[in-house]
């Protein structure tokens, strides 16, 4: 069923692409934590028109299929006379919106588990709003919501297996393009999924770890 | 009546300067200039279309490859290729990611409406590829009442439809995104046969002989492979240079080795505009 040396011969292309699927997936990630960490906020303004932007925000990204907006990225925006970005730019724009939705209703949960006592404290001790978020609120709703973090790291490198639509060649575009033309469809198909449990049981090793790692410092 | 003519005056103002722009864009717009210029033909594609586009070792390979090689050559430009899977190629094109399309695909009438055709390279007549192992197809009119494939919005498809409604019992045509999927569907045995273009399934068919065999004689009507660019005014410099290369090709038999090196025969294809069967 497997021919090994077709295998072995295969294997260096997938490891360059790797390195696509990899660099798009963190630039995605910490753009994306950025957004989700402001659009988060804004859900829980005291002003309403913010409140309804966060809102906004959330129900065009979250709504719209990924796959439809890294179309509508690279495809429909040139037309209406915005900038012909390169495949790379609006693989990362597209997957920082969508991840940035999803993070920002992850943020919004652990900003409201923060008892509202230690922001008033913070607020007399003359906190600015922008200190309390990045000293108090952040690192305090990251452990608190890190399980659901790290789901979303995961599911953002598997949704990242939609840019070839865009003319990227990723690790999934790379196996298709192997496979279309050497026609073992199963094997090929095999070391992808076996490529993306590589990327990913880490991920969620090493995030156990840290939860474990905060937990025992902090609690 | 001081109002109107003011408003006048003005408009007359925002006319001139409205056509002084457009002659400015009308002047830029020339792709053969721009190409030049930018010293660099940008080709998209899919490297999923044997022997046309496919990947040996990650690197590209195929008729494209050396066909656009020459063609630069006589441009005076280099070429790059951007692979995109096939339902993101056309929509490409028109968002001007890139300034010709290789594919090729099939000169249909409805296509030629929407795209400038170059001057075609290959014919592209449709027939069916079945398992190498105990098929139940040896010749094309076998597919009544069984299941058969074909890429998704392709001319492909609309030829085995076609084929299938004169046949006594239906055929039940799935559609895939791409042929390949269906060649791959053929060994699950979901479907009976596919149906492609004779260049393609029959390179396919030589290069698995274990997998895949070729069912002829071809069912379809005689038709064409093109390569296509935009049909917008400023595309028609290109494609008119593109197609004086093509013709050159022609006459000093580049055309033809390629074609004999990649189709395994040499092939008639029209020199000059011409009227798609369908």
């Amino acid at each position: 069923m497997f021919d090994w040396p077709l295998l072995l011969q295969n294997l260096p292309l997938l490891l360059d692409s790797l390195l696509v699927t990899l660099e798009i997936s963190v630039a995605a990630l910490a753009i994306g934590f950025v957004i989700g960490v402001i659009v988060g906020s804004l859900r829980l303004s005291p002003l309403p028109l913010l409140r309804r932007l966060g809102g906004a925000y959330i129900f065009v990204f979250r709504g719209i299929p990924l796959l439809v907006q890294l179309l509508f990225i690279y495809y429909f925006l040139p037309r209406i006379g915005l900038p012909n970005v390169s495949p790379m730019v609006a693989a990362v724009i597209g997957l920082s919106l969508a991840a940035g939705a999803y993070i920002a209703e992850i943020m919004r949960g652990g900003f409201l588990a923060i008892p509202g006592g230690q922001l008033e404290a913070a607020g007399l001790l003359g906190l600015s709003s922008g200190q309390m978020l990045v000293r108090i609120r952040v690192p305090q709703a990251v452990r608190l919501t890190l399980p659901a973090l790290v789901n979303e790291m995961i599911l953002l490198i598997k949704a990242s297996s939609l840019v070839s639509v865009v003319g990227l060649a990723d690790l999934t575009r790379t196996a298709q393009n192997i496979a279309a033309s050497d026609y073992m469809f199963v094997q090929d198909y095999l070391m992808l999924a076996g490529f993306y449990c590589l990327i990913n049981i880490p991920l969620a090793f090493f995030g156990g770890l840290l939860e474990r790692h905060l937990k025992e410092r902090y609690a | 009546m001081q109002l109107d003519s003011l408003f006048s005056k003005k408009f007359n103002g925002l006319c001139i300067a409205l056509t002084l722009a457009g002659a400015c864009m009308a002047a830029q717009a020339d792709q053969l200039a721009d190409v030049k210029k930018s010293g660099e033909l940008v080709v998209g594609t899919e490297l999923q279309f044997a022997p046309f586009d496919f990947t040996e070792n990650g690197k590209q390979k195929g008729m494209n490859a050396e066909l656009f090689e020459q063609l630069g050559k006589e441009l005076g430009v280099k070429v790059r290729f951007m692979d995109l899977p096939w339902p993101s190629v056309l929509p490409g094109l028109e968002a001007k990611k890139f300034d010709v399309v290789a594919g090729p695909i099939i000169v249909t009438k409805a296509r030629k409406e929407r795209y400038h055709f170059v001057l075609p390279i290959a014919e592209a007549t449709v027939a069916l590829m079945v398992s190498a192992k105990d098929s139940p197809i040896s010749k094309p009119e076998d597919i009544a009442g069984k299941v058969v494939g074909a890429g998704k919005g392709s001319a492909q498809l609309e030829e085995l439809k076609t084929f299938a409604a004169t046949l006594p019992k239906k055929v039940d045509v799935r559609e895939y995104i791409d042929n390949n999927q269906a060649y791959a569907e053929l060994g699950t045995k979901r479907i009976v046969a596919v149906a492609n273009s004779l260049p393609n399934i029959s390179y396919v068919a030589a290069q698995h002989p274990d997998k895949y065999k070729v069912v002829m004689p071809p069912f379809g009507k005689k038709s064409y492979f093109a390569y296509l660019g935009r049909k917008d005014d400023d595309a028609n410099s290109l494609i008119a240079a593109l197609d004086s290369a093509m013709l050159k090709m022609h006459e000093d038999g580049r055309l033809a080795a390629l074609q004999k090196k990649w189709l395994g025969t040499e092939m008639d294809v029209p020199k000059a505009d011409f009227e798609p069967t369908w």
